[in-house]
């Protein structure tokens, strides 16, 4: 019964595109357009809570690994004409490169420099990304990012340039990411992870290096947001400074705290309604901003744990706990 | 050779001498216990021996082997153990998942072989399951293992964390008051699982204030005031001990 209804879910979510058409021809780019935001921020926002949710630090570095990603796509896709499926490893190594070299020094410091220091990390690589024009072309903005073309050199290649095709590439990479998630946030890797998290001298007791566990959930998170980056801009086709500033921080901060830190569940629920809710709030404009703050501040004030602690109530409930 | 060895250790906080020139052996197999009023230094030596503090001077040896900077993840995965006199899980994960961590670590495994779960890994891991199962009808919290640590009452989880601190069969293992704040019974248990254990033919350095506890399961005692080793012998030497005595009743 739950796998047959887990399945019609999964249907559903791949076949988006086609239910999208038939239920809001009209509004049909528009709508898909939201739901590649969706993905990619959902992908985002797991990446996310590999740090703050599973190691318990929270970084506010985020931003900067999505613009170290988003950057060296765009300027290796536009500049040098690398392939899409080429850029976009290169995006996941540059940031994990970078999340690896700043984690160490930053690891060092106490838990709250720790969210200060990564929060001057994200200013910092924001400033480069505004000034340093000569890469990034500053305000500007790198443009003119061509539609990813899968495919190896020499093999079949498959361009994706409809929307619908930009949606199944968003929805695969989260499929990917959701996997990766899974498999360490739980047994051995996941174990290690939550005691750094929930007791770091018992876990040194344990024989659990912390900085090494911080570290890995710091760099591999680090590089999943790199590789969302590059598709960002590949979707997109433009790059800006504004795309990696501090209000990404605060977007993935609503997403995963509001959602359920440390939950798949909460974070995907986080991330379809906190990117979805403010489009579909598009609609009545005036009190958009309102009814947003007040639903934020209903959830923190109902649920401080998030939605997550309100689904699995509920499904308690249903259970007859 | 000793287990243990620990020379001339000496660390200071800030004016406050916490552990003054103490020399202690330690034999393979020996169950010592180390007494002194409060504030004597006793935690201080332990955080010393296994790498939670740096010693100001002196050394510690364990097997021979230098663990001066050492640090704490490193001096488990040689082999002491310890548990922490403020009573220390992980309140997030269940009774058998705190007792499985403590474990893992121990076997050496490449991250990227954890991430794959190799079916070596599955094999150890159902090895790891049933033994940290044994462990937890050992202190008679079998029908809690699925129960969030942070729930479990005070003396649950003290019986958790010298479990846990079981669970990679430990050569030396450092108790810090385990049977302080806790019902007579389990008082009774404890000394019963320490006394086990020493049959067993481990080796265990004892922290504790119940004296009826340490009088009646150590082999030798240590006798720590204000940092300084005062006396050192069997527990019938050491309640006739003139020192104890003033250090303990003599202010
Ligand atoms: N981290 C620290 N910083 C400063 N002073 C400390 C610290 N840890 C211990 N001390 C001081 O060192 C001295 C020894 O403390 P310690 O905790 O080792 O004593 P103890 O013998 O374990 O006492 P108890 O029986 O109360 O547990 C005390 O004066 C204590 O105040
Ligand atoms: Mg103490």
């Amino acid at each position: 019964m739950r796998r047959a209804s887990a399945l019609a879910f999964v249907v559903m979510v791949v076949a988006a595109p086609w239910l999208v058409a038939a239920a809001v021809p009209r509004q049909q780019r528009y709508v898909l357009h939201v739901l590649i935001f969706t993905v990619l921020f959902a992908a985002l926002a797991l990446s996310y809570d590999l740090v703050v949710g599973h190691v318990g630090s929270l970084s506010l570095a985020h931003p900067a690994f999505f613009g170290v990603g988003a950057y060296a796509a765009a300027i290796l896709a536009t500049r040098a004409r690398w392939p899409f499926l080429a850029d976009l490893l290169a995006a996941v190594l540059a940031a994990a490169v970078v999340a690896a070299l700043v984690g160490v020094p930053l690891f060092r410091l106490t838990e709250h420099a720790f969210a200060v220091g990564t929060l001057g990390l994200a200013l910092v690589a924001s400033i480069v990304a505004n000034n340093w024009v000569e890469v990034t072309r500053g305000p500007l903005c790198i443009t003119g990012i061509p539609k990813p073309v899968l495919g190896l050199p020499g093999g079949p290649t498959l361009a994706v340039t409809t929307l619908p095709g930009y949606y199944w590439l968003a929805l695969a990479a989260l499929a990917a990411v959701v996997l990766l998630y899974r498999r360490l946030t739980t047994f051995r890797l996941g174990r290690a992870f939550h005691a750094v998290r929930d007791n770091e001298p018992l876990a040194g007791a344990a024989g659990i290096d912390p900085l090494k566990y911080r570290l890995l959930a710091f760099t591999i998170g680090a590089a999943l947001a790199g590789g969302v980056g590059a598709l960002y801009v590949h979707y997109l086709s433009v790059m800006c400074p504004e795309e990696m500033t501090v209000a990404l921080t605060v977007n993935l901060l609503v997403i995963v705290f509001l959602g359920g830190v440390g939950s798949l569940r909460g974070v995907l629920v986080g991330a379809v309604l906190f990117t979805a809710l403010p489009e579909v709030l598009r609609l009545a404009p005036t009190w958009r901003l309102v009814i947003y703050g007040g639903l934020l501040l209903l959830v923190v004030v109902r649920s401080p744990e998030g939605i997550e602690s309100l689904l699995r109530r509920a499904s308690g409930a249903r259970a007859g706990r | 050779m000793a287990l243990l060895e620990v020379r001339g250790l000496v660390k200071r906080f800030l004016g406050v001498t916490a552990v003054d020139q103490v020399d202690l052996a330690v034999e393979p197999g020996e169950l010592v216990s180390l007494i002194g009023p409060n504030g004597s230094g006793k935690t201080t030596l332990f955080n010393c021996v296994t790498g939670y503090l740096a010693a100001d001077h002196g050394r510690v040896l364990f097997r021979g082997r230098d663990l001066t900077h050492v640090a704490p993840h490193r001096v488990a995965r040689l082999g002491v153990a310890r548990t922490f006199q403020q009573v220390s899980v992980f309140p997030r994960l269940s009774a058998l998942e705190n007792l499985l961590v403590f474990l893992q670590q121990h076997q050496e495994e490449h991250t990227l072989a954890r991430l794959i779960r190799t079916p070596r890994l599955r094999r150890l891991e159902v090895e790891a399951v049933e033994r940290a199962r044994r462990l937890l009808d050992l202190v008679g919290l079998t029908d809690k293992a699925d129960a969030a640590a942070g729930s479990l009452s005070y003396g649950q989880r003290k019986l958790l964390a010298f479990a846990a601190a079981l669970m990679p069969d430990p050569d030396l293992l450092l108790l810090d008051e385990p049977a302080a704040a806790v019902n007579p019974t389990m008082i009774n248990q404890m000394k019963s699982h320490i006394l086990a254990l020493h049959r067993q033919g481990k080796t265990v350095l004892l922290v504790e204030h119940n004296m009826e506890v340490v009088m009646d399961i150590s082999q030798r005692v240590v006798v720590l005031d204000h940092g300084q080793k005062i006396a050192e012998g069997s527990p019938d030497a050491i309640r006739r001990d003139a020192r104890v005595i003033e250090a303990y009743f003599g202010r």
